[in-house]
This record gives structure tokens, C-alpha cells and sequence, in this order.
């Protein structure tokens, strides 16, 4: 069958692949985090904020979140266009058609992003009352919504074969890839790994409070909401492999051994975090166990990422391989980018450094005053 | 031809230039803002002026609102546009300068950083330091406008990057400067007009101070823009510093308007903010907003005009063919060169209207913006056919039409299907007349600009065989399609117009 791929671009790639392969990997891991922590962080604000009446707990996690949520948003954002924009350099030619297809909901994301985004400044900048709560629930509703057009678009860019006869039923954009048989799993198997990682988010916050009882009850809803959605991920991620087209499928059962060790490790680092976290609750001195927990759900995500871009490149296979793509590195550029990160990392070590500072003798001085 | 078209109904050409307008606003904003910020702070400080301090403490949080939601998440937004209107151009842009962008974005993260961090620890950073962090925002800001600066410029003057395809030849070209200082500029302008914003929530007599204290960004921002944007227009490439003479109406607009804008708003500046800063108000200040998107926004469209026929100046044309294919499609016609295309031997009209919407749709529809269907009125399908062979001859703005005798035909018959009019008039003048602008107007004029047609008190009969040579006379116009009446009508009406 002759399938509409457009032709990549003529001109060649600015570096080799596996550099781009590499910062599109970095970067869309350090973006899964932060965007893990939004939409699983504005979920569990949103429980926080219907319980909040019936715990303090709640109501101290619900405004914590509230002061923490628009700096993750902002690095959610900030995180996620580094990736895009390597995504576009290698698969362009997928990207973008798939985009058009589907234009409607995946131009749509920009605007559905500014509502979500003000809304939680409403939420972070106002009293607690049903009035924040109702927002922050169209908030989790609309941060949901951006990542199930997101699926649509990542599942239908591997697809060229349904391209032509989507682009015929609707050329206007308004479309999206339902027919991807695993499109659901997919998109679920997804969301729940966000609710998993946000409750290693609460983990890391209980780790930061003062030993009482507060500290506690956040260490041990962490770890529930990370047990419990992992678990429940086995289940939805089996799914999402059963719904895999049968050669991509089999190269992650043994077909394909990098493939297969992936999924063996990314099995198993999931449980290794669960079985650290429950020893934790038993010993006497949990902070290394839920160290190594928090590492090991963590790396989970790393492998996961790049088991996301292997199959990726499994799918892609019949009618591509980035290795054919012509390249021609603009090394000197290349250079000035990777000196300019390392500055813009240590301008950033710095300030952030100063605001710890800066908040410590602010806190010293709170307590000499009382 | 190599992507799809996203079928708005309207040109997609719009939705750039709505989301790019909204985003340069604020992104211009983000730049400017930052120094005034923590200039602004600095003076509180050296004026030991608390009311002051206040303010900016305020104008930091609104200042974060704007910039770091509104103003970056449009930015990704242009990106999302720009690929589905221009997947071809995007991946071009994309492939030359993504370590540019690259670079762009370790200023984008380190300035989201920074505004954050500075908005929100005015109590927990002492003054030096805060301040330190506030240049950073601005340093970084402006580092951010200094690499974008490199990329839009390049599509308008591509220069040297033409032959030798190197990222700096692209980079720094030859409208790189002038556009910089333009945009560094209005920048300025702009951080003045939103720090009126928040002015007018302080009360007197600070909110005077502040007025008057804005109002010399806003009035020397604009001041610098008038020589500025004189240098940058200069630079633009002759061909489209010839748009500029008077023949393009929108050309005409854009001009006009931005600088009456710019005359409005530092009318109103001197005066409201710097003369008389009581007096300035809430309205004042949201004509003065509405006057600065009317600057930027018709900065924006002189750039994207002056660009046509191209996306990129001499490498991709506007509907996003490039032009290194267009000889092979020529050759080989639409249907073999895109897949996207469905051809139909019984119903010839809806190929015809798939290759408008391939190649004229990110300019024209068919009913609303520039829509077809009021320029075809009256053309038949021979001369729709013929007339796609000259479109760079009918505006220089368009790109040649590519594709065989077969798409050209089918183009033309379903442009004379849209609005199929018989000339009809009182009496011979009156039927010339619409003769002529069916058949001559999208090219001549009658004592207008547009290559003027003087024939006045030619005898007719001369006419009637000039029109029958048309093609003779000049290789770039098309043959009188119509009948003898109508050729005789059209020489009665040429030669003598008025009355």
C-alpha cells in the first residue's frame, strides 16, 4: 500500500542521532516528573480540598499544594518544550501530519492550558472554599483532557496507514485517533504512572516536614497512593500490551531483547520501590528504605520513558529508521548550546540556593520572635 | 503538497497571525518589563521611597500573570500553529536552527525561573540579591529575543544562508540588527504602557509618579521606534520594499495605521503622563494598549507581507511548497506529487477545489477572508486556467501555481463554478465595464495605481484588435476569453472611462 508519509526534510540533521535521542529523552523525563506532579498534585489537592472540613491534614496539604502547584506548572510547561522541539527535528514528518489531522483538539490544548494554568493561580491565590474547589476541579478536568489529546496525537503520528481515511472523513481537524486500539490502555496506563508518581511527590514532602504527625500521615498517604496506583498499573499496562499491533507486542516478550529487558526491569523496579516502603513502615529508621523507594518509582519512570520511545521506533520501523536520516552536525553551536546549559544550570543552582537561604533566616527569625 | 491541509474555512494564515499578535504583545512585555522592574525597585530604593516599593511588589505579581502564563504558553502556541499551518516551513526552520531554539530555551527556563523566584521573595531575598535576580530575569529575557530574533528575521532575509546554508549566515542577516533595536524598543514602550496598568491602582501622589516614571518608557520607546523602524524597513529585500510604493492597499493600511497608532500613543503619553499625570486614567490607558497592539500588530503584518510569495525568502513559498519542487510538480501534476489529493474523473469541481485549498488555502478561502468566490466572479474555466499561469504577474505577493495542464484546468473550471456571471449592462459602457472588471481588473486599473490602463480617446476599433492579441502584446497576460460583443463593449469603455 502506498502510504501518504511525507518526505523528511531535505536538509540534514544538525547533530548526530544520539545526541538529539538523548536530550529528547532527558528532557521529556525531566517533563514527566513535573508533569506527573501537576496533574496527579492537582487530584490529590482537589480530594484534599472536598476533606478538608473532616482533616486539618487535608486542609495543610490542600494549601501547601496550593503555594507549590504554579512553580510545577510552570516547569511542567517549560520541560515539555525542550522535548517537542527534538521531537520535531527527528519525526517531523509524522508529528505534524498527525497534528493537522487532529488540529481542532490539539490546537485547542494551548488555550485549554491558559485556563488550567490561571486556574491554578485562582486556586493558589484565594481562601480555601467551594468556590477554589469547583476550579480546581476543572482544572484536574481539563489537565486530564490535554493528556488524552496528547495519546491521540503520539498513538496516530505511528500510524500512517489510518492517516489517509481520518484526513477523508474530516479534513477540518476535528478528529481524534479512536480507533487506536490502544489508545485507552495507553492513555490510562499513563495517567495512573501520574498518580503514582505524585504520591512519590507527597513521600518527598512528608521527608521535608519536622518529625510529628502531620509528616506521618503525608509519608504514609505517598505510599499508599503509589502502592495502590502501581498496582493497579500492572494490571492496565498488561492491557496496553495485549492491545499492541502483534509484532510490536512480541518484541517486548522476547522478540527484541533490549525490549524485553526494559519491560523485565520496568517490572521490576515498581515492585522493588513497593517492597522498600513497606519495610519502611516497619523499621525504626524508614528515611534510607524510603530513599531507595522514592529512587526506585523514580527510575521506574526513566525506564518507562525510554520502553515509550523504543516502542516508538518499533512502530516506526516499517517505514523508518532515524539511522537513514542524513547528518551534518553544527558542532560549534552545539558547543555554545551545552556551555549556555551549564550556565543557565548553575544560575539556576544559584538562585535557588539564595531563596533556601533566604527562607532558612527568614524561618530562624520567625522563631527568635516568638 | 507533502502534508496535509488543515481545512479551516479560513485562511490559516489568520490563526498565525492572531496567536503571534496576542503572544509578541505580552513576549515584548516579558522583555521590557523585566528592566523595569528592577529598575523601578532600584529607584525605590535609592529614593527610600516604601510607596514605591509597593507598587513594583504589586506590578511583579501582575507581571508574572501576564508573562509567565499568558505570554509563554502562546509562545508554545505559535509553535503548534506555525506546524500545522506550515508543517514543510516549520520543519525547515526547525532543521536549520533547532540548536538555536535550543539555546533560546535554556534563556526561556532560566527566565521563568527567575520571574518566579523574584515575584514571590521580595521578603525572604535581601535587596542586593533580589535585585541581582531581577537583571538576571531581564538579561535572560532579552538573550531570549536576541536568539528568536536571528530565526524570524532569517525567513523574511534569508541572505548569505541562500548559498552558503550555514546556521550564522541564516542567523545574523541582514535585517538581524535593525529588527533587534526595533523590537528592544518597542519593549521598552511596552513595559511603560503595563506599568501604567498597574499604576492606575495607586492613589495619589504616588500614582503620579509612577504615571510620569512610565510614561518616559512609553514615550522613548516610541520615540527610538520612528528612525528604528525606518533602518529595519530599509534592509527589507527590494522586492518587497516595493510593496511599500503605494500599489498594495493592505501595505497601505498597515503603514498608516501603525503610525498613527504610534502618533496616538505618544500623543497621549506626553500629555497624559508626562504634562499632566493627574489626569491620567483607566480609558487613557486602554487606548493606549489598544494603540500598542495596533503598532506591534501592524509591525507584524509588514513583515509577514513584505515575506510573500514566500515563507522563507526564496526557498519556501507561502502555501508551503518549496521551491526546488515546484518544477517537478509542474511536470508531473498535483495527483502523483501528493497523496493527499483525491482525484475524481467524474467530478473534475472537487479536485479543482482541493488543490485550492492546497495551494492558495493559506491565503485565501472561498467565502470569507480574501474568498474566492467574489474574485471569480465571472470567469470562465478557460480563463481561470490561463489566468493560474501568470498569478506572479496578477500579484506579485503569489506564488506560481504548481502543476500540470490537467490541475490548472481543473483549478480553473471549479474557480469559474463559483460564481458563474453573464455581463450585462444598460448599455455598451456600462456592459465595458463589467467586462473589464471581470476580465482586467485583477491585473489594471482605470486611472488608479495598478498598471493603469490610460486608452482614453483611443478609437475602439484599435482596441477591439488590441484585445484580440492580448497574449502578443505581452506573454504574461492572458487571452480575451469573452465574446465579440463583450470585446467590443469593453474597447467602447476603455476608451472613454469617465462619465
Amino acid at each position: 500500500m502506498n502510504l501518504p508519509i511525507p518526505h523528511a526534510d531535505p536538509m540534514p540533521l544538525p547533530a548526530p542521532v544520539w545526541l538529539l535521542r538523548t536530550l529528547l529523552l532527558l528532557t521529556f523525563f525531566l517533563h514527566v516528573l513535573f508533569m506527573n506532579c501537576l496533574l496527579g498534585g492537582t487530584a490529590i489537592a482537589l480530594v484534599s480540598m472536598l476533606r478538608r472540613k473532616s482533616s486539618a491534614f487535608c486542609a495543610r496539604l490542600a494549601g501547601e499544594l496550593g503555594r507549590l502547584l504554579p512553580s510545577i506548572f510552570a516547569f511542567t510547561i517549560t520541560l515539555g518544550v525542550a522535548p517537542l522541539l527534538f521531537l520535531q527535528v527527528m519525526y517531523g514528518q509524522f508529528l505534524y501530519a498527525s497534528s493537522i489531522l487532529i488540529g481542532v483538539p490539539w490546537l485547542a490544548i494551548i488555550a485549554v492550558v491558559v485556563v488550567a494554568y490561571y486556574g491554578v493561580y485562582f486556586y493558589s491565590m484565594h481562601k480555601q472554599s467551594g468556590m477554589t474547589t469547583a476550579v480546581l476541579a476543572l482544572v484536574v478536568l481539563l489537565l486530564a483532557s490535554i493528556a488524552f489529546v496528547y495519546s491521540n496525537n503520539f498513538t496516530l503520528m505511528l500510524s500512517p496507514e489510518r492517516w489517509l481515511e481520518i484526513y477523508r472523513s474530516n479534513a477540518g481537524g476535528w478528529n481524534l485517533n479512536w480507533s487506536e486500539p490502544s489508545l485507552l490502555p495507553r492513555y490510562l496506563h499513563f495517567v495512573l504512572g501520574a498518580f503514582a508518581v505524585s504520591g512519590l511527590g507527597l513521600l518527598v514532602l512528608g521527608l521535608r516536614q519536622k518529625a510529628d504527625d502531620y509528616r506521618q500521615w503525608l509519608i504514609e498517604q505517598g505510599s499508599m497512593l503509589f502502592t495502590g496506583a502501581t498496582i493497579l498499573n500492572f494490571g492496565v499496562g498488561f492491557w496496553f500490551l495485549a492491545r499492541l499491533p502483534v509484532s510490536t507486542r512480541l518484541a517486548f516478550i522476547g522478540g527484541n531483547g533490549f525490549a524485553t529487558a526494559l519491560l523485565g526491569i520496568g517490572m521490576l523496579l515498581p515492585l522493588a520501590a513497593i517492597a522498600h516502603l513497606i519495610m519502611a513502615k516497619a523499621n525504626k529508621s524508614p528515611q534510607r528504605q524510603m530513599v531507595i523507594g522514592i529512587s526506585c518509582g523514580v527510575l521506574t519512570v526513566a525506564v518507562m520513558v525510554i520502553m515509550r520511545d523504543v516502542l516508538r521506533n518499533l512502530a516506526l520501523a516499517p517505514y523508518f529508521s532515524l539511522n537513514q536520516l542524513p547528518v551534518a552536525p553544527q558542532w560549534n553551536i552545539i558547543l555554545i548550546f551545552v556551555v549556555l546549559f551549564v550556565a543557565g544550570l548553575a544560575t539556576l543552582y544559584y538562585m535557588l540556593r539564595k531563596v533556601a537561604i533566604g527562607s532558612r533566616m527568614q524561618t530562624a527569625a520567625a522563631q527568635k520572635a516568638e | 503538497m507533502n502534508y496535509p491541509v488543515w481545512q479551516l474555512g479560513f485562511p490559516g494564515g489568520l490563526l498565525i497571525a492572531a496567536v503571534a499578535v496576542l503572544h509578541v504583545f505580552i513576549s515584548h512585555f516579558a522583555v521590557g518589563g523585566g528592566a523595569y522592574l528592577v529598575l523601578t525597585e532600584r529607584r525605590a530604593y535609592a529614593h527610600n521611597d516604601s510607596e514605591l516599593l509597593g507598587y513594583v511588589r504589586l506590578h511583579s505579581k501582575f507581571f508574572v500573570l501576564l508573562t509567565a502564563v499568558l505570554g509563554a504558553v502562546t509562545g508554545v502556541g505559535i509553535w503548534f500553529t506555525i506546524g500545522l499551518v506550515s508543517p514543510e516551513a516549520t520543519s525547515s526552520l526547525i532543521h536549520t536552527f533547532v540548536w538555536g531554539w535550543a539555546i533560546e530555551w535554556v534563556f526561556f527556563f532560566v527566565e521563568i525561573a527567575a520571574a518566579l523566584i523574584y515575584a514571590y521573595n521580595w521578603d525572604t531575598l535581601d535587596r542586593k540579591t533580589h535585585l541581582i535576580i531581577g537583571w538576571i530575569y531581564f538579561v535572560a529575557a532579552w538573550l531570549s529575543l536576541v536568539v528568536i530574533n536571528g530565526i524570524i528575521t532569517y525567513m523574511l532575509t534569508p541572505g548569505r544562508w541562500l548559498e552558503t546554508r550555514t546556521f550564522w549566515d541564516g542567523f545574523f542577516n541582514p535585517t538581524y540588527w535593525p529588527s533587534l533595536w526595533v523590537r528592544t524598543a518597542m519593549a521598552a514602550a511596552l513595559a511603560g504602557m503595563f506599568g501604567l496598568v498597574t499604576a492606575m491602582r495607586e492613589r495619589s501622589p504616588l500614582r503620579e509618579r509612577v504615571v510620569r516614571w512610565a510614561g518616559w518608557w512609553l514615550v522613548l520607546g516610541i520615540a527610538a521606534l520612528l528612525p528604528l523602524s525606518r533602518w529595519y524597513f530599509h534592509d527589507f529585500p527590494a522586492y518587497s520594499r516595493a510593496y511599500f510604493g503605494g500599489a498594495h492597499t493592505a501595505v497601505q493600511h498597515a503603514l498608516r495605521g501603525g503610525a498613527t497608532c504610534a502618533g496616538i500613543a505618544l500623543l497621549l503619553a506626553v500629555v497624559f503622563a508626562l504634562l499632566r499625570p493627574k489626569m491620567m486614567n483607566a480609558v487613557v490607558v486602554a487606548v493606549l494598549l489598544v494603540a500598542g497592539i495596533g503598532v506591534m500588530g501592524s509591525g507584524e503584518y509588514l513583515r509577514e507581507f513584505s515575506r510573500y510569495p514566500y515563507v522563507i525568502n526564496s526557498y519556501i513559498y507561502a502555501n508551503d511548497i518549496r521551491m526546488a519542487e515546484l518544477l517537478g510538480i509542474t511536470a508531473n501534476g498535483v495527483a502523483k506529487s501528493s497523496p493527499w489529493v483525491e482525484m475524481n474523473a467524474d467530478d473534475s469541481n472537487s479536485y479543482g477545489r482541493q488543490l485550492l485549498v492546497m495551494e492558495c488555502g493559506t491565503c485565501h478561502s472561498v467565502e470569507s477572508y480574501r474568498g474566492m468566490r467574489k474574485f471569480a466572479r465571472g470567469w470562465d474555466a478557460k480563463f481561470a486556467s490561463e489566468l493560474l499561469l501568470h498569478l506572479p504577474v496578477v500579484r506579485e505577493t503569489m506564488p506560481p501555481f504548481a502543476g500540470d495542464e490537467h490541475d490548472r484546468a481543473a483549478l480553473g473550471g471549479y474557480l469559474a463554478s463559483l460564481a458563474p456571471a453573464t455581463p450585462s449592462g444598460a448599455n455598451e459602457k456600462e456592459l465595458g465595464q463589467q467586462v473589464f472588471a471581470i476580465h482586467c481588473s485583477m491585473c489594471h486599473s482605470v486611472g488608479g495605481q495598478r498598471r493603469p490602463l490610460d486608452l482614453k480617446g483611443t478609437d475602439p476599433d484599435a482596441i477591439v484588435g488590441m484585445v484580440g492579441s492580448l497574449h502578443d502584446m505581452s506573454p504574461d497576460m492572458p487571452s480575451f476569453t469573452g465574446s465579440d460583443v463583450e470585446r467590443r463593449a469593453l474597447a467602447v469603455y476603455l476608451s472613454s472611462p469617465s462619465q
